[in-house]
């Protein structure tokens, strides 16, 4: 074999057996931002409306667990899977069920924290199995009932393959945690992004994909004549299911201008606060332990205030006027669509004063059910254990770095060895001798080449010894660093086999507390909704206006539409939504003032392609954009344009555009 | 009689005694703070709840008079009370229905004459509203039907205006409407506030009978939890790993001893 054969074998199997492994490092700094102080609220929403509902993914039904085990091992995040991935990802899977139980109440409690009282709401969500054989989630509690400004989607994600829990994939894990999230407003408010604002790279087009779904939900409930607010599933099952996606226009967290896109959040893997958790694995804090957050400054501070963010520049009108006016219609139909755009009519608003004001109560009702889960969940049993839980992951976590370093060490050194035999053979060919030509007689120069040959002979001897010792070191190094990093994926293996049974008690108790929670809840809830409704019919005068349903003409379509409002001789007149749905896939919502069953006066319409979602608001005449208008397009910040009889005549900066909310429209952006 | 006499009770036992003028001296002119001051000084003290029903009925009363439905009560109103009137008697010949049936113009000038009081001393009697409240904050308590009083007696002065023709007049009928249509708005916040007071309790009510339910049988879920799941997966884990440990530090040794003995 020649010499540097041997070198290459020796520096392939150094390299081979125990290449330099990672140490599952995590972000100290979350791309969102340390400026959580920054942003405080300073919106006003209608009254009855929440302004955050947090969502997250809470339990997985029995039936559909095979199911989502499948589909979470399928669509891998950020990486490709192992071709040893094993049985692991299942309690992987389960432990992102757990996770974002746990730190979904984080985000809830910042939020909570920075906004008004009773105005941000909790809804864990069950995942089921549908009809149709893929994923759905529907919420264990009602707190998605009531209008709400914004919606957000939260899930700790970890990449479903066990052996790359060291390596450079999503984590949630010990002292690391990969926050996947979406922030959503009602696709009304934002109708190019489909009412995502917000929301992390791989989830942004099924997202997208759900808020436009919804959004045809509700325009066919409005066909029908009826207001409904649909609920969707969460995005993170969207994403599992592989459901609609549609591409939206994209744009940085940092970006601040007003521009029609979607904030894209990175996936990034953060580390979570290193003293906080050193607290928590000391045994002095542990009675304080509930009140130690590892997540809050690193993930739900930051997180917080870009949502706070979000809601001060979310037209709260235009987000919750449809939950709004779906809400009213369960117990007052003949004024929930008149709620859409409002009205001056004294009786208008006598009347839906009462009914905000019942909404109200319905709000602080439920928010008492969302402080009691946080209360059970995170001050409870299940929040010890989930601590319990990140401590004994955190332990792991540190001796499977340290197995690394340990490998990394014994890498390195069966690298240094491999050349450093390399180096011995390369030089072993003796030389150094002295020259036998020299010699003067025949006698001499025989003297001479057996001295020479005596030396070599000493040479070779003491060369072999020093390379076979090399190797030794070598093949002894790579051994050493092979069976650090085989320790450490049995270490990972073992503790995610031998946890299964506690995630699963631990997601019992979980859903103990909700079902409890939400069976008390809602029994009096009824009660109290009842008796709401009663106190509501007892102190109502007759509306001078009420709406119905009749005709809506959309200019340039023969077809005839469906108007929610105020009505005459069978056609729209007067305040209302109009929703109209051709054969071609387009459809038209029109939120406003209409004459003669067409738009005319101020107005909201949004047009719905192939290609995507533009709104446009301010006069209508006779159907058509004529006046100020201010336009709104994906990727694009809202622009002011002069329009006649329907046609774009130029800019129209800085003038006052008319909107059926109201309020002079333009001042949200 | 419905609540109201509560309050008119309470008026009275006040305002009973007419109001005694220095010096023996019984006429008084609408000029100025002096007017105000010596009407307000001449009420016998009472106790501040009721003196805050008085003013607060009387602010309450005076409410949507602008100077043109003043001017409409002076011409359609007879027989004005003098200034020097104990107030009693003014809201005696208001709430008297045979005077109402009969005289509503009677009606119309006493009515004028308690608004023209909250309008010419209308800084006094929100000063005194303001230093009684500020004393005892519970006063508030009572708004709600003073406010329903207040609006029945206005009821009572639209109603004698329309009888006397007002609402058709050329010169004040514009006023007189817009008073009728302050009533609609008046009584939509009287409602109101009844209803908003009524779903207030029920909500703390329900409220608190949530929270403490659900307070309770989250520590009994909680107690029912089994913590040691955990502590026996992570004990099971530790075991598994001590055993890996354990198998590779010999693996290590046999291969060193390999490595060695194969020299």
């Amino acid at each position: 074999m020649s010499r540097r054969l041997i070198t290459a074998l020796l520096l392939g199997s150094a390299l081979m057996s125990g290449a330099c492994a990672t140490t599952a490092k995590g972000a100290k700094t979350s791309s969102l931002g340390n400026d959580y102080a920054a942003q405080t609220y300073r919106s006003e929403a209608p009254l009855g409306t929440t302004l955050a509902v947090v969502r997250y993914p809470a339990f997985v039904d029995p039936d559909a667990r095979d199911l989502y085990h499948e589909a979470f091992k399928n669509t891998p995040i950020d990486g490709a899977l192992s071709r040893k991935s094993g049985m692991e990802s299942e309690a992987l899977a389960d432990s992102v069920i757990l996770k974002s139980n746990y730190f979904a109440l984080s985000l809830f409690k910042e939020l909570a924290a920075k906004l008004p009282e009773h105005s941000v709401l909790l809804s864990p969500h069950t995942i089921k199995k549908g009809a149709d054989g893929k994923l759905y989630s529907e919420p264990m509690t009602q707190a998605e009932s009531l209008p709400s400004v914004v919606t957000v989607d939260f899930a700790a994600y970890t990449f479903p393959d066990a052996n790359k829990m060291m390596g450079k994939e999503p984590l949630t894990f010990g002292d690391l945690i990969t926050p996947l999230v979406t922030v959503k407003t009602d696709p009304r408010a934002a109708a190019p992004t489909q009412g995502v604002l917000l929301a992390s790279t791989p989830l942004i087009k099924h997202a997208a994909g759900n808020g436009k779904d919804s959004s045809e939900a509700v325009r066919d409930a409005l066909q029908t004549g009826r207001l409904t607010a649909r609920q969707s599933d969460l995005d993170f099952i969207a994403h599992l299911n592989r459901d609609t996606a549609v591409t939206v226009a994209q744009k940085p967290l940092a970006d601040r201008s007003n521009s029609d896109a979607v904030r894209f959040y990175p996936v990034e893997k953060i580390k979570l606060n290193a003293s906080a958790l050193k607290m928590l694995t000391s045994k002095s804090a542990q009675a304080n332990a509930a009140a130690i957050d590892p997540v809050s400054d690193v993930f739900s501070k930051p997180m917080a205030n870009q949502i706070v963010g979000i809601i001060n520049r979310t037209d709260a009108d235009k987000a919750a006027m449809v939950g709004r006016a779906a809400a009213i219609a369960q117990f007052d139909e003949s004024l929930a669509a008149l709620t859409l755009v409002g009205s001056d009519d004294p009786s208008y608003l006598a009347r839906v004063r009462y009914a905000e004001r019942l909404l109200e109560a319905e709000k602080n009702y439920l928010s008492v059910q969302s402080l009691r889960l946080f209360d059970g969940v995170h001050n409870g049993e299940m929040g010890a254990q989930v601590r319990d839980m990140l401590k004994a992951e955190y332990e792991l976590l540190e001796k499977r770095r340290e197995l690394a370093r340990k490998q990394n060490t014994a890498t390195a050194l069966a690298v240094l060895g491999a050349i450093g035999t390399g180096v011995a053979i390369a030089n072993s060919g003796g030389g150094g001798g002295s020259d036998c030509r020299n010699a003067r007689s025949q006698q001499e120069y025989n003297n001479c080449l057996r001295r020479e040959r005596q030396r070599q002979q000493r040479n070779n001897q003491i060369n072999r010894i020093a390379i076979d010792g090399l190797i030794a070191g070598t093949v002894y190094a790579a051994q050493t660093a092979y069976g650090a990093s085989q320790l450490s994926k049995s270490v990972g293996t073992n503790y995610l086999t031998s946890v299964v049974p506690a995630l699963e008690e631990q997601v019992s108790v979980q859903v103990n507390l909700i079902d409890s929670n939400e069976t008390i809840t809602a029994i009096r809830f009824e009660d109290l909704k009842a008796k709401l409704n009663e106190l509501y019919s007892k102190n109502q005068r007759a509306l001078d206006v009420a709406a119905t349903s009749c005709a809506y003409a959309h200019t340039g379509t023969g077809k005839t539409g469906s108007w929610l409002g105020e009505c005459s001789g069978g056609l729209a007149q007067g305040s209302g939504v109009g929703v109209l749905e051709n054969a071609d896939g387009t459809a038209v919502e029109y939120y406003g003032y209409a004459a003669n069953g067409q738009p005319s006066g101020p107005g909201y319409m949004i047009t719905h392609t192939p290609a995507g979602s533009t709104a446009m608001e301010g006069n209508f005449t006779a159907g058509r954009a004529d006046g100020v208008m201010t336009v709104y397009k994906g990727g694009q910040a809202p622009r002011t344009r002069r329009y006649a009889a329907g046609n774009d005549a130029g800019a129209a900066s800085g003038l006052a555009v008319s909107t059926p909310f109201n309020k002079v429209a333009g001042a949200m952006n | 009689m419905r609540k109201t006499a509560k309050l008119w009770l309470g008026a009275a036992a006040l305002l009973f005694t007419p109001p005694v003028f220095a010096d023996g001296e019984t006429a008084v002119a609408y000029d100025g703070q002096d007017y105000c001051i010596t009407v307000i000084g001449s009420l016998p003290g009472g106790d501040d709840e009721t003196r805050y029903q008085f003013y607060k009925l009387v602010s309450d009363l005076g409410a949507d008079a602008p100077e043109d439905f003043r001017a409409a009560l002076s011409r359609y109103g007879e027989n004005p009370p003098a200034p020097d009137t104990p107030l009693l008697d003014v809201i005696d010949i208001i709430a008297n229905p045979v005077i109402r049936q009969a005289a509503p113009e009677i009606t119309v000038a006493n009515m004028g004459h308690l608004i023209e009081f909250n309008a010419r001393c209308q800084d006094a009697v929100q000063g005194q509203i303001l230093s009684l409240t500020t004393y005892d904050s519970t006063l508030f308590l009572s708004d709600e039907v003073i406010a329903e009083d207040a609006l029945y007696l206005r009821q009572i002065l639209s109603e004698s205006l329309d009888r006397l023709g007002a609402s058709d007049d050329p010169v004040h009928g514009a006023a007189a409407r817009a008073y009728s249509r302050s009533l609609v708005t008046t009584r939509d916040a009287v409602e109101y506030a009844a209803f908003e007071s009524e779903i207030d309790e029920l909500e703390a009510i329900f409220m608190t009978d949530l929270d403490g339910r659900l307070a309770r049988s989250n520590d009994i879920i909680n107690e029912e939890a089994d913590r040691s799941v955990l502590d026996d997966a992570v004990t099971l884990a530790e075991d598994m790993n001590e055993d890996a440990e354990e198998k590779q530090k010999q693996r290590d040794i046999e291969t060193l001893f390999r490595i060695l003995g194969g020299r």
